[in-house]
């Protein structure tokens, strides 16, 4: 699959930022970028379009972005899809936490089109979802 | 070139201050309703650090990098105080603190286009981080790189 066909599913609640992550995403050649402010909002889109990898903050909500992440690994539909946390939130708890949970990346914010190029391209390659 | 409105902010400068103004507010009723509901002081305090979580990611991705420090000392001060049994002196020395804080923050908002800070902000900076330091210090934190070796340790134990 090309960057884009991909389908990137982003869960931001600051406008600005999401604004900002659509914008660098759709730089790299990520054409069907979905964004939405709430884990609400996703699990809609979730059910009507095709998404292949999601970035979504963590503090939001609730649900929070790691109550999303619980439950789309324990939904067949969705658990294997690509996940990659974009968050502030770097304590050593969490950061395990979210490991232990199965994301597939973490990334500190702020995005950077370096960490697009290096890290979300990193996992679609390792997941097979870029050809 | 992006217009600049008449005190001189850039378009993104205004948006950034709407939205945060927003959390600002938030976080404002928190810290007063402790003072009328002191038994829920370490919930409030919790969602007062949620609220500078929001705060310093948004600033950290624009590049407003006095604001993201005071947002994090705000929330590292706010959960420490939380979480710990530290005396009734100490936590109303941090709670008076995190006022200082949200003060502090609400005029570094509005004046993201400043590039320094004031001797008075440093002061307060000083006082936020010996606050800090009172109450155990800030969490641990993982930089990038300890993230992608926690990760390979994970998949190569999978």
């Amino acid at each position: 699959m090309t960057r884009e066909e991909l389908g990137v599913l982003v869960i931001e609640d600051v406008l600005l930022v999401r604004n900002q992550i659509g914008d660098l995403l759709q730089h790299f050649g990520f054409k069907n970028v979905m964004l939405c402010s709430s884990v609400g909002d996703a699990r809609s889109l979730l059910e009507t379009q095709a998404v292949h990898l999601v970035l979504s903050d963590w503090h939001m909500g609730p649900p929070s972005g790691v109550d999303f992440l619980r439950e789309i690994r324990s939904n067949p539909k969705w658990k294997h899809l690509a996940f990659i946390f974009i968050t502030a939130e770097a304590t050593r708890d969490r950061v395990i936490e979210a490991l232990k949970l199965g994301v597939d990346d973490y990334l500190i914010k702020p995005l950077t089109a370096e960490q697009i190029q290096n890290k979300v391209y990193g996992v679609l390659l390792k997941k097979k979802l870029l050809s | 070139m992006e217009s600049r409105t008449e005190k001189g902010l850039t378009d993104l400068q205004t948006r950034f201050l709407s939205e945060m103004s927003v959390l600002v507010k938030t976080a404002d009723e928190a810290l007063t309703e402790i003072q009328s509901h002191p038994e829920k002081t370490s919930d409030l305090l919790e969602s007062f650090a949620e609220w500078m979580v929001g705060i310093r990611g948004t600033a950290l991705q624009l590049g407003y990098t006095r604001v993201s420090e005071l947002a994090e000392l705000g929330e590292e001060i706010a959960v420490r105080s939380a979480q710990s049994d530290s005396s009734r002196a100490l936590r109303r020395k941090s709670i008076g603190a995190l006022w200082d804080a949200l003060t502090t923050l609400r005029y570094a908002i509005s004046h993201t286009e400043e590039t320094a800070s004031s001797e008075e902000q440093d002061i307060l900076l000083q006082r936020l981080r010996v606050t800090l330091r009172a109450l155990g210090g800030a969490r641990e934190k993982v930089s990038p790189d300890q993230i992608t070796d926690l990760l390979a340790a994970m998949r190569s134990s999978q």
